[in-house]
């Protein structure tokens, strides 16, 4: 019992400072207004001599109580003579705690705001109105009691749900549970594709192209950028696959390679700074192939190192290139901090191809073609070396493989396909600077391979999808996208390594230290 | 033994390349410091002066940040992206003692607007430092408990993505909850930024700041208890063995985890009393303050050795010193000393990857 | 005799542990030669500079007359020899036909470019890769697995499919390395027949190392006993039985009647 309760305590706690976190930041109106809008609840909260905004956060705060309930009275032990009752109890403690803990911040920040303090200088989200919609409208006394009885009660709530939904660890039976959605969809696609094999595939293939084809004639410009934009990530996310999952190297300066090609259409095209003014379709090769060229000159003598130190040396060339292109120094070559404006646009039979509809469609193809280019090389011999390099590189140079040569083929074929799309990006954009390739954008490129799942390709274009085309579904969250984009890395990474859609039988074996032969599913543990 | 000779060494491409790097390089380094110094001096020596001042300061602040990553890596093989945050952590635990301290008057006959701050100088500064230490050290107790500790046996990639994610989220949440400016230290008016000793070197006064003696006093007496802790104690030699090899750590009774944590915490609060000082002698504090800094304590720690403590600070002091020196040698501009960081970090890792003072670690087995 | 491989005085030390201490050794073609010697006498290491894994400190790796030293692994495996290890270093996620494509590598000719644009030359060239490695994946006795994922296999299983990998290079000298660790003596006996069946039907040469005594008198033809790094004996299975030294090297002193006793066991 004492554990149990001990436990409970631990989980109020930890909830109860994610909930003042929460409101120190703004989120708790930000979810208010977000759920305002998804419950349109203005009758119930009249009733209850709210306004609807305050009733929602009480709702959302309800949520985070019932979850520490719940958490509290999750390690209940079967021997356990009253699992009702531990869990209970568990609730209970647990909302209390976490109850104290939001009461005393009421009472604190309403105490302060009614003397004047203004807590906004140092925090500032804690703004007066915010204030007063975390009190429910009341006095700090009456907000502080709401708090403590109404998280109490949805701990205690919370208690009792987790009982009713059983017991055990809740990462494996997600997992398990995502899994299984998983599986129950590739038995669909396999049973069609079994029963006509080539014929269905291409039909289906055909279909998805149809959608392609009509999808942005239909969908506004807003939907079409951030289609091109999902689409672009896509390829990024193709490229990097291919340097980190298939061939297991740490690139962390992925956006310097984007950078060579999105600087290479913009100097070519643009007016300024060098009035070449050249054509899209012969700038778009050259800047593919001298970010091919850049890799290769970088990959030389940066991928001897170790795993790590590869890490960091991609990232800070990423950031040396992003700092020569924004240096006053370099301002004449490249246009420095104020970048390229008026960049060249594609052609088709000399008329203008610029349309946000036309850019979906040029993207589209561009991915089209790196999944091909990638699916060749992943059932050649190159994508067996690849893959043996990154299972056990030492063993890989014994089987004749020089890993040196390989490891630079990879890398450099990554940076073309980064080139092309930074190409892509920048003709599109017409205009592009420095703050355009900073290091959010390889990490974001990471995340997408590693996130969706690396060494695979629908696993890449799911990354990219919820990284990319979430937020833009979310738009209320924007202010907290790079906040929950960092939770999220760290949550896949103690969730699901192994990224949404893991490679059905590659997994995660960058780096590996030994060649021992049992390796446990998704990649962790030992 | 027969008189064998030992086997010829093959020249491969990559090593006469190097060769030719190294030449080119060294070459023009020295044709620099000929001209800086002795054919065209564009700086007297009271600027170089300056500039090794700014530098050995700057460069034990990077030093204590850098100690801090290579007790990390020597014991789990990662690097801890999220060590720059810690500092900034502990930047602005010190910042809000300031604050704190800066609004509760003590008035005198004297002066009546007198505050705290300026009425204890020295008990505040020890204040903001306890805070600012302590915070940092038990943020870095929890990042290793939330975000590494699970993943421990996982494959390199995967704490490396959960430190970029502790990383940003930090960052992020520090620019939530405080805003987006940047903010001053308030220091003690004994201690205000830029006013110290004045030195007169070549004709112009040179200023000791008493902000960066402080710094570097601080620094270096943490430094030392740092060393010793880890040569002499027994923690420290607990450190050392499960650097060497967890299992067999795990095996003589050593508490890996506990001392896996504890290396956390100290980590932690050396980056705290880093990011304290920074604040105290940069004056600048916000929420990415740590990043580039962070960045930078990597490449001394490399550059001296990972894993080699004497060798992370010798590789922050060195660091420093060409950072604040490097642009004018070099002869290129100021902006880009940052570039120089980098650079260096490529260089040494390229020419000499086990550091300037070797590393610490061993070796893969067939 | 047409020497395969020839070592001279080689030498490798690690700081001031001398792991492999001025090693002469004769291998002559198509021989079944042994390495036997105490735990830590060197063995995996003196394998490991053949395979150039380490660089010797000093001495000379000739292999039919040409020197190895100073190439890098892949290179050595250009050459013709291939390798085992003492704890399996299969590709684990791979299945079993993967891992000998992979270890067909080095005879394969195929580059990215045609990788991508798939010409016949290279469509053939992976059909009979493909064909190649079933027949190697049949030789070793692992038909109906290939398509298992390597770290799925049960041991002995693990064991022939990393010997059918090193094979698939084409391999003039194979260096196996105690394969028959964790084996009961039935499986043995099987790996016995077979490592002589490698050398008869495929000509090749092999070198092992063994801590088996019933193996390595059983099928050696020629012994070499290492302690300490150096060679301490050298002969025919009869002649090491007796010899004092080694006796000595394993048991320690007046254990000569034991290791005696084990030898004479029926194979």
């Amino acid at each position: 019992m004492k554990i149990q309760l001990r436990h409970a305590v631990n989980a109020g706690v930890i909830f109860g400072i994610i909930t003042i976190f929460l409101f120190l930041i703004g989120f708790t109106g930000t979810a208010a207004d977000l759920f305002s809008d998804l419950f349109r609840n203005k009758n119930a909260a009249s009733f209850l001599g709210l306004n609807p905004q305050m009733l929602n956060m009480l709702i959302f705060l309800g949520l985070i109580g019932v979850w520490a309930g719940a958490y509290g009275s999750r390690k209940s032990k079967s021997q356990t003579d009253d699992p009702w009752g531990a869990a209970l109890i568990g609730g209970l403690t647990a909302g209390l705690v976490d109850g104290l803990l939001v009461s005393c911040l009421a009472l604190l920040v309403g105490t302060l705001n009614l003397r004047g303090v203004r807590i906004n200088v140092y925090l500032s989200e804690v703004l007066p109105d915010a204030i007063k919609l975390f009190l429910v409208g009341k006095s700090p006394l009456q907000g502080a009691t709401v708090y403590f009885v109404w998280l109490t009660l949805t701990g205690l709530l919370g208690g009792l749900l987790s009982r009713g939904l059983g017991r055990g660890s809740w990462r494996a039976r997600s997992g398990a549970a995502w899994n299984n959605i998983l599986g129950k969809i590739s038995q669909q696609s396999i049973v069609k594709q079994v029963r006509g094999s080539r014929n269905t595939r291409y039909v289906v293939y055909g279909i998805l192209l149809l959608l392609v084809f009509l999808l942005p004639l239909r969908a506004g410009p807003y939907w079409n950028y951030t289609i091109g934009s999902v689409g672009i990530y896509v390829l990024l996310g193709l490229g990097l696959n291919i340097v980190v999952g298939l061939a297991g190297l740490l690139d962390l300066g992925y956006v310097a390679f984007f950078a060579i090609g999105a600087y290479t259409m913009a100097l070519l095209t643009a007016p300024q700074p060098h009035h070449l003014m050249w054509s899209f379709w012969i700038a778009l090769p050259i800047g593919v192939l001298l970010a091919a060229l850049t890799g290769l000159l970088l990959g030389a003598p940066v991928l001897r190192m170790r795993g790590d130190y590869l890490a960091i040396v991609t990232l800070g060339f990423g950031e040396i290139i992003r700092i020569l292109s924004k240096s006053d120094a370099l301002t004449p070559f490249t246009g420095g901090p104020s970048g390229v404006k008026a960049i060249g646009f594609p052609t088709l039979f000399g008329k203008p191809f610029n349309s946000g509809v036309d850019f979906v469609y040029l993207i589209f193809l561009a991915v089209l073609l790196i999944i091909f280019v990638t699916n060749r090389l992943q059932n050649s011999r190159v994508g067996r070396a690849w893959e043996a390099m990154r299972e056990d590189e030492t063993v890989s140079r014994a089987m004749g493989i020089n890993t040196l040569t390989q490891k630079l083929l990879a890398f450099a074929i990554g940076a073309a396909f980064a080139g092309l799309g930074g190409a892509l990006f920048a003709s599109r954009n017409v205009f592009t600077g420095p703050e355009d390739h900073n290091l959010m954008v390889s990490i974001n490129v990471v995340a997408v391979v590693i996130v969706g799942g690396m060494g695979n390709i629908p696993g890449v274009i799911a990354g990219a999808l919820v990284l990319k085309g979430l937020p833009e579904v979310l738009r209320q969250l924007q202010d907290y996208r790079v906040l929950v984009f960092g939770a999220l890395l760290v949550v896949m990474m103690l969730w699901r390594p192994a990224g949404l859609i893991p490679s059905s039988r590659r997994k995660m074996e960058v780096g590996k230290d030994t060649g021992v032969i049992e390796t446990p599913e998704g990649g962790r543990g030992k | 033994m027969p008189n064998i000779k030992p086997p010829a060494r093959r020249v491969t491409t990559y090593k006469i390349v190097q060769g030719i790097i190294g030449v080119v390089f060294a070459g023009y380094l020295i044709w620099r410091l000929f001209v800086v110094f002795i054919a065209n001096p564009s700086y007297g020596p009271d600027t170089w002066a300056r500039f090794a001042i700014a530098g050995l300061i700057l460069g034990s602040v990077y030093a204590l940040v850098a100690i801090g990553y290579t007790l990390v890596y020597g014991i789990l093989r990662m690097i801890n992206f999220a060590h720059g945050d810690i500092m900034m952590i502990g930047a602005f635990g010190g910042y809000f003692v300031f604050e704190a301290l800066k609004s509760i008057p003590t008035p005198t006959l004297a002066d009546p607007e007198l505050t705290f701050l300026n009425a204890h100088p020295a008990l505040s500064v020890i204040a903001a430092f306890i805070v600012g230490v302590s915070i940092a050290a038990l943020s870095g107790y929890f990042l290793e408990k939330i975000a590494y500790r699970p993943l421990r046996g996982a494959p390199r990639l995967v704490p490396l993505i959960s430190a970029i994610g502790a990383s940003i989220f930090l960052e992020n949440a520090a620019q939530l909850l405080f805003g987006a400016q940047r903010r001053d230290y308030a220091n003690p008016v004994v201690l205000t930024r830029g006013e110290g000793w004045g030195i007169p070197i070549g004709g112009s006064n040179v200023i000791l700041t008493y902000t960066g003696v402080l710094t570097v006093v601080i620094s270096t007496l943490l430094m030392i208890a740092l060393y010793l802790l880890v040569m002499r104690t027994r923690l420290g030699r607990s450190m050392r063995a499960v650097s060497e090899n967890k299992q067999v750590a795990a095996l003589m009774g050593i508490d890996v985890d506990g001392v896996i944590s504890r290396t956390f915490i100290i980590s932690g609060a050396l980056a705290g009393a880093a990011g304290v000082m920074w604040g105290i002698h940069l004056g600048l504090v916000y929420h990415f303050v740590g990043f580039i800094p962070g960045i930078k304590a990597f490449t001394a720690a490399v550059l001296g050795g990972i894993g080699n403590i004497p060798g992370a600070m010798m590789g922050g002091l060195f660091l420093g010193l060409v950072e604040s020196m490097g642009p004018a040698v070099l002869g290129i501009n100021f902006q880009l000393k940052d570039v120089i960081a980098f650079c260096i970090l490529v260089l040494v890792l390229i020419f000499r990857p086990t550091g300037i003072m070797g590393e610490v670690l061993t070796e893969e087995k067939v | 005799m047409t020497i395969a491989l020839e070592t001279r005085s080689l030498t490798k030390q690690f700081g001031g542990l001398t792991a492999v201490n001025a090693v002469d050794l004769v291998i002559p073609e198509n021989a079944i030669f042994s390495v036997i010697g105490p735990n830590g006498a060197g063995k995996t290491t003196f394998y490991n500079c053949i395979t150039a894994f380490y660089e010797p400190d000093a001495g000379e790796v000739l292999f039919y007359g040409k020197s190895l030293v100073g190439l890098t692994p892949d290179q050595v495996t250009y050459r013709g020899i291939s390798r085992t290890y003492q704890n399996i270093r299969l590709f684990a996620n791979m299945s079993a036909i993967e891992n000998i494509l992979v270890g067909e590598h080095s005879r394969l000719r195929a580059s990215w470019l045609e990788a991508i644009i798939r010409t016949p030359r290279v469509v053939k060239e992976e059909i009979d890769a493909l064909e190649k490695a079933r027949q190697l994946l049949n030789f070793v006795g692992l038909n109906s697995l290939g398509d298992q994922l390597a770290r799925n296999l049960p041991y002995g299983a693990q064991r022939r499919l990393e010997i059918a990998r090193a094979l698939a290079s084409q391999p003039r000298l194979l260096l196996l390395d105690e394969p028959t660790a964790g084996m009961n003596p039935h499986e043995t006996t099987d790996m016995m027949h077979f490592i002589r069946r490698l050398r008869d039907e495929l000509s090749i040469t092999i070198l092992l190392i063994e801590h088996d005594m019933r193996v390595v008198m059983g099928i050696s033809e020629q012994i070499a006993v290492l302690d300490y790094g150096a060679k301490i004996a050298e002969g025919t299975p009869a002649e090491i039985q007796h010899n004092p030294r080694v006796i000595e090297a394993y048991l320690g002193s007046g254990a000569a009647s034991g290791l005696n006793a084990a030898a004479r066991q029926p194979a």
